[in-house]
């Protein structure tokens, strides 16, 4: 029901902004997501002013969330372009579009190093340079003293409620962490599991525990993921790993699930924006540690995504000009 | 006319860094103290962890009796205890026994910690209208700031966990028995009073001889409102990783599971009304005491 609601309030909105403005000559008209997450909207407000400045097409940016925005490209071919669309959550349905030619997943990996998983702090690897794996995280729970129980090492888990509580879980007893000296930390929300980061990194304690990137936490304390071996398998994955406890008997000790994450863009974009934007979108791919330290910036400055994309067309021309033309970089290079 | 449209508004970058500057600030004084801090609260830690770790491990049918004694003793109302075994039976009976433990546990050290601060703190108010004039702005702005609010320096401060659950918790819950035991006292009868002052009474003498007992029954309204509003804070609480019934609520949050919601929610009921009849059953009591006096 509710998600009904939403597409249907996004179908109006996109309505609207499809009738609106004549389109332009030289590329046309593009609408692109504008998701309700800081990495995405960095993106989106960067792709806008590229594609305007270099490309003359006529972007407007449309506001989305992961399922709605893939809905209503699939049906109604709106918005064009979904910068940073994480796909693990409609594979199947996305596959099948691409398949018929109704969608373009153009760029199969817009930002590098990003996913989820465990992750320690710098200093912890300063001091203790073999922490790099799982493996050799899990035989010292004395350098990470759960809170409440320091004799126990302290695994920092997902909110409650999260899909990823679950596989924490199970990931924990896949490790048989609490026969190596392991308890749980609750963390509550995300605020609790950023404080949690947070705390120890100014104090400069230990943390080990779930996070992902990108992120501006990632990027503010330079966090380091640690090595889980090998991917066991989709099979452990999807019907043990992610399920509740009940549900998974036997949960083999695995690698975090990659995440797939695309460009991916209508038909409609192929057509008005063609090969110099197709071109555009295909290399346009962010090193991680340059996403990251955009969302410190925002973070820091308390900015949006808008000015953030200002800020590093600026400062980071290094990057974003071997994506374009000569001859857009040029005119990006005028308007900033 | 300008100005009259546009409010007067601190320069942007004014503002940011006044702000990075509270941020900086507090940072530094967590990173400074917030060990000595921590330490300082390691023997409520130590309490809270015993506590909950007694009320788990320890046989069920020994924790149920302790409660059914625990109700006898405040409420000496058969009907009381019956209900208050009951509904402890039925949470242990539909999984939440552990849950509702920890939570038992917390709830009880805060109410304790609550009114070990918080009746001084209500006495030197009676004494003092200067001191009721300082305080009582601090506690409109403990009852009435988001919590959300100060969850975010006690986590730099603290950390996750039950420390600063708790302390989460205390704040919202001090101000009833604060303000009751402040106005209890000032209530108490001027005739009494003088009384005990014809009788060459020191103050210490008045104060606890004439002013606590007769004011007894309001400080335990207070205590009362106190314990109800810990329990409203539980999930809250979760939310800074203190186990308890507020951690399945808020996975049921998340996730729409109907269910799971309503039985942590109603178990967190359960105890409310158990705490609430007992609590007031005893402060009746004790009122019913001083009549017979009178």
């Amino acid at each position: 029901m509710k998600i009904k609601k939403i597409l249907l309030s996004a179908l109006v909105i996109l309505g609207f902004t499809s009738f609106s403005g004549i389109a332009n000559a030289a590329c046309g008209k593009i609408s692109i997501a504008n998701m309700n997450w800081a990495s995405a909207n960095f993106m989106a407000e960067v792709d806008k002013v590229i594609l305007e400045k270099g490309y003359g097409c006529e972007v407007e940016l449309v506001p989305g969330a992961t399922m709605p925005t893939f809905t209503s490209m699939q049906e109604k071919g709106e918005p064009d372009v979904a910068p940073e669309f994480w796909a693990n959550a409609a594979i199947v349905e996305l596959e099948k579009a691409v398949a018929e030619g109704k969608l373009h997943s153009i760029n199969k990996a817009p930002i590098t190093g990003l996913g989820e998983g465990w992750w320690v702090l710098p200093a912890t690897l300063e001091k203790y340079p073999e922490l790099t794996t799982a493996d050799a995280i899990l035989k010292r729970p004395d350098l990470f003293p759960h809170p409440e129980d320091p004799s126990k090492g302290g695994f920092h888990i997902c909110p409650p409620g999260w899909n990823c509580e679950l596989s924490n879980r199970n990931h924990f007893r896949a490790w048989e962490m609490e026969s190596k000296g392991w308890k749980i930390v609750e963390t509550g929300s995300a605020a609790g599991l950023d404080g949690s980061i947070a705390k120890a990194a100014e104090r400069g304690e230990n943390w080990f525990g779930y996070y992902w990137s990108p992120t501006a936490l990632i990027g503010k304390y330079g966090m380091i993921a640690v090595d889980m071996g090998e991917y066991a398998g989709k099979d452990n994955w999807d019907n043990c790993l992610s399920k509740p406890e009940q549900e998974c008997a036997n949960p083999k000790k695995s690698s975090w699930v990659k995440s797939e994450v695309f460009t991916v863009a209508t038909d409609n974009f192929k057509k008005s924006a063609g090969k110099d934007g197709m071109k555009y979108l295909k290399k346009r791919v962010y090193p991680g540690p340059v996403m990251n330290g955009m969302l410190v910036w925002m973070g820091e400055n308390q900015a949006e995504g808008a000015d953030a994309a200002v800020e590093f067309l600026k400062t980071q021309e290094d990057v974003w000009s071997k994506w374009v033309s000569g001859k857009a970089k040029k005119a990006i290079k005028a308007s900033l | 006319m300008d100005f009259l449209n546009k409010i007067p508004e601190m320069d942007r970058d004014a503002l940011r860094e006044l702000k990075k500057g509270i941020d900086l600030g507090f940072k530094d004084f967590s990173r400074a103290y917030g060990d000595a801090i921590e330490s300082f609260f390691d023997p409520l830690l130590y309490f809270l962890i015993f506590l909950e770790k007694l009320l788990v491990t320890s046989p069920w049918p020994i924790v149920i009796g302790v409660f059914g004694l625990l109700a006898w003793i405040g409420s000496r109302s058969i009907k009381l205890v019956i209900g208050t075994m009951i509904c402890f039976l039925v949470i242990g009976y539909f999984g939440m026994w552990k849950n509702c433990m920890a939570t038992v546990a917390i709830i009880s050290v805060s109410t304790l910690v609550c009114i070990v601060v918080g009746i001084p703190i209500g006495i030197l108010m009676s004494k003092s209208n200067r001191a009721e004039k300082s305080i009582l702005p601090i506690l409109d702005m403990m009852q009435t700031i988001p919590s959300f609010v100060y969850l975010i320096p006690i986590i730099m401060l603290l950390g996750i966990g039950k420390v600063p659950g708790l302390l989460a918790v205390c704040i919202y819950a001090l101000p009833p028995v604060v303000r009751l035991t402040n106005l209890g006292i000032r209530e108490v009868d001027k005739e009494a009073l003088e009384a005990s002052e014809a009788f060459g009474a020191t103050p210490m003498q008045k104060l606890k001889s004439v002013q606590i007992p007769l004011s007894l029954p309001t400080i335990f309204a207070g205590v009362n409102q106190t314990i109800m509003m810990a329990l409203a804070m539980v999930v809250i609480a979760s939310m800074i990783g203190v186990k308890g019934l507020g951690i399945p609520i808020l996975q049921s949050i998340s996730n729409q599971y109907l269910a799971l919601g309503m039985m942590n929610g109603l178990a967190i009921v359960a105890l409310a009304i158990i705490f609430d009849r007992v609590t007031q059953q005893y402060g009746q009591r004790i009122q019913k005491h001083r009549g017979q006096k009178k």
